[in-house]
């Protein structure tokens, strides 16, 4: 056994000291650019469906009850905390919380439903403003993603003939 | 112009087998050859031009030039040249002679194109599946464009089990995993053991195959897949991030600019000095010295927090887009980073000075999982395990990307090609980090995080790129395409070669030192699983069948 090795290392051990937190007693806290739970504000977001289209995990779900109102839907399941919502809205109303403690007995605590009244700007898709082509929204017109399994509808077929609804569960519309 | 070099060599070898041949820029080579010289090429090129093998990829073109299409990547280090030999193949029955017995660091590869591309690499000696679960049915190819991302075969039979290899005479069987072998992760090691001697191993793994390529394909958009392609590694995340995001860079020819590329070498190397510094302490853990584990994962903390004050998160970035960054280095985050990078350095010296002549460690790594340069060479091995066996080669200054080129840093390199050289060329890379950090903060000039993307991407086009991972090469290969997503994207994550290894670094050894001889190459399971696969485990002793634990899920999902 190497003596000094050994000495220097207890060195390092006591020069540290205890640096464990009393967590969750005491929890260290978050800078002001942490990413944590997306927070959705019904009062600024405008249906755009930006978001929606540019979520990575497909979190978020837009489904059109009938022309003036419009259901989206954060499952808060698989989300990444990626932040890419709250980046392109172009009316700044996700924010990314501090909130990182999200384990819960019901999803529904994580879980957030908007009903928004859609009332110019309908179905034409254009109220989103992409930085480039790879953030282009991928579905225009009405969007009707299945909210009760949680799946992105990528095509409607009621909307663009001639492409079928592939990729996905098919939408039937009169 | 060695590029073009090289290609005037395989065109004297070769001739008019060479069909066609594509030389994006100096440090790119694409050459379409014919299927019958695929093994000679790659043969010539591997061996008398001593290139070193990266990838086979298996791709289905056949809704865009009816064909299926083979690319077998090879890295050119001290050229700064990275090859790539593509041939196509007939749509049905598509079949290529393996390269594995004059390219052995292929034998995985090929096997996962046969299981997901459905290419029958011919006179492979070892076929067994690889990637696919065991209840798969045959003939179904889960990578092929008509195989939709969220089919489930109707044949999928979850009773199957998988058959293990008959064991070699005299020897008993030690199953090692699969749960959490090393480190938290999935992996199955069967291990034929004379007495206390390990003689071989049969490997099984896969198990956390999460269909990422696939997702990337069918599913998500550009700028969706650096998001999730993070999500491929816990711990070199950002590394596949940029990995990919450059690989579109370059199919496309776009350039982010100088400010991006020093953030993201800024990031690349946070997570390399956090990567290193977990690993020893894990490797320390391993072999029972918890001093050192507590030690260095305290001196890891700092990173952790400045990370999560750039970029809002400790450990995935979620930096890249195509073109650029998104989080800013500001001055305020520059002093503090500065700041915890010369705490860092003086507590680590500290440590290393102790640690270097600890004859307990040293006890337990010298000599052990021991690997040279003909494994390195034949099993493709890469990062700190290459290096600790005295092989030079770092993608950082091999094939400079981001902006290292434009710092100087050395190359660590040991001889020993034992666990204990692969601890000391990672605590003394940590050092190289902080000096590069430390250039990229002196010469980073102001300017925009983003260049502009004008219009829809480029279709077809091919891109590779190959970061350095804290645990090796990350390799990444893409094809663009239609939709507004990559048409083929593949992943080699450095534990892909590096595995491999692990039953000859292991042969003859004592069964104690398997742990440390797994753990010293970093392993990363998720990294070389990538896609999704539903496994049993086998034999008496489950408890739970898989039909019972997805009824549990689901109930779980009805509760909500």
């Amino acid at each position: 056994m190497s003596v000094s090795s050994k000495l220097k290392e207890t060195l390092v051990c006591l020069k540290a000291g205890r640096v464990t937190l009393p967590y969750p007693a005491q929890a260290r806290p978050v800078p002001e650019k942490f990413r944590g739970r997306p927070i959705f504000d019904v009062t600024k977001c405008t249906g755009c469906a930006g978001c929606a289209n540019n979520c990575p995990a497909r979190e978020i779900l837009v489904f059109d009850i009938c022309q003036e109102i419009r259901v989206l839907e954060y499952s808060g399941l698989r989300c990444t905390y990626c932040g890419r919502c709250a980046d392109l809205c172009p009316e700044k109303a996700i924010t990314l919380s501090h909130d990182f403690e999200t384990g819960t007995d019901s999803i529904h605590d994580n879980q957030q439903r908007l009903e928004i009244f859609m009332s110019t700007c309908q179905r034409c898709g254009r109220c989103f403003e992409e930085p480039s082509a790879l953030e282009e929204l991928k579905m225009k017109g009405y969007r009707l993603d299945d909210l009760a399994n949680d799946r992105w509808v990528f095509r409607s077929r009621s909307y663009l003939e001639g492409e079928p609804a592939v990729e996905d569960i098919p939408i039937e519309m009169d | 112009m060695v590029a073009r070099d090289r290609l005037e060599q395989l065109r004297g070898k070769f001739g008019s087998a060479i069909q066609r041949v594509d030389l994006p820029g100096d440090s790119r080579l694409f050459v379409f050859v014919e299927p019958s010289v695929v093994k000679n090429i790659c043969q010539y090129i591997f061996r008398d031009l001593d290139a070193r093998y990266v990838i086979s990829i298996g791709i289905d073109d056949r809704p865009f030039s009816g064909n299926f299409m083979v690319a077998h990547n090879f890295a050119f280090d001290e050229d700064h040249l990275l090859c790539s030999v593509l041939t196509y193949l007939p749509s049905n029955n598509p079949k290529i002679d393996s390269i594995s017995d004059v390219v052995p660091a292929a034998n995985w590869a090929e096997r996962e194109m046969r299981d997901l591309v459905g290419i029958e690499p011919v006179g492979h000696r070892y076929l067994k599946r690889l990637v696919l679960p065991d209840g798969w049915p045959e003939g179904e190819h889960p990578l092929r464009k008509d195989f939709s991302w969220d089919h489930v075969p109707k044949e999928f039979n979850d009773e199957r089990e998988f058959t293990f290899d008959e064991p070699p005479e005299g020897c008993t069987v030690v199953p090692f995993g699969p749960f959490h072998p090393t480190l938290d992760e999935p992996a199955h090691f069967r291990l034929y053991v004379e007495g206390e001697m390990v003689r071989g191993c049969e490997y099984r793994g896969f198990m956390a195959h999460r269909g990422i390529e696939k997702m990337a394909e069918s599913v998500l958009g550009y700028n969706d897949i650096p998001m999730l392609a993070e999500r491929i590694c816990g711990i070199c995340g950002c590394v596949h991030s940029v990995a990919y995001v450059q690989a579109v860079e370059s199919a496309v020819a776009l350039k982010p600019p100088p400010r991006a590329e020093y953030i993201r070498t800024i990031m690349l190397e946070i997570e390399r000095l956090h990567s290193h510094l977990l690993w020893v302490g894990l490797a320390c853990h391993i072999v029972g010295f918890d001093t050192l584990f507590m030690q260095s994962f305290r001196i890891r903390e700092p990173i952790m927090w400045i990370a999560e004050k750039i970029s809002g998160n400790r450990k995935t970035y979620a930096l890249c887009v195509i073109g650029g960054v998104r989080w800013d280095i500001t001055p305020v985050l520059k002093s503090e980073l500065r700041q915890v990078l010369d705490k860092l350095e003086a507590e680590w010296r500290e440590v290393v000075a102790a640690v270097s002549k600890d004859k307990n460690i040293q006890k337990r790594t010298v000599g052990v999982g021991l690997t040279n340069r003909d494994l390195v060479k034949n099993a493709g091995l890469v990062g700190p395990v290459a290096r600790a066996a005295g092989v030079d080669i770092d993608c950082r200054r091999d094939h400079p990307y981001a902006a290292y080129d434009r710092v100087e840093f050395d190359v660590i390199t040991a001889g020993g090609g034992d666990v204990w050289s692969r601890l000391l060329v990672r605590m003394s890379e940590v050092f190289e980090s902080i000096r590069i950090i430390r250039q990229c903060l002196e010469r980073m000039d102001d300017g925009p995080l983003q260049s502009p993307v004008d219009g829809e991407l480029p279709v077809g086009r091919m891109g590779l790129s190959s970061v350095e991972a804290p645990r090796g090469e990350s390799h990444h290969f893409v094809i663009t395409g239609e939709n507004n997503r990559p048409r083929r994207w593949r992943v080699r994550a450095p534990t892909y070669q590096n595995l491999q290894a692990v039953p000859m670094m292991i042969k003859d050894q004592q069964i104690a030192d398997m742990t440390i001889s797994l753990g010293s190459i970093d392993p990363c399971f998720s990294c070389t699983d990538r896609l999704e696969t539903i496994d049993l485990r086998s034999g008496a002793t489950r408890v739970w069948s898989q039909r019972e634990l997805l009824e549990l899920a689901r109930a779980k999902e009805v509760r909500r």
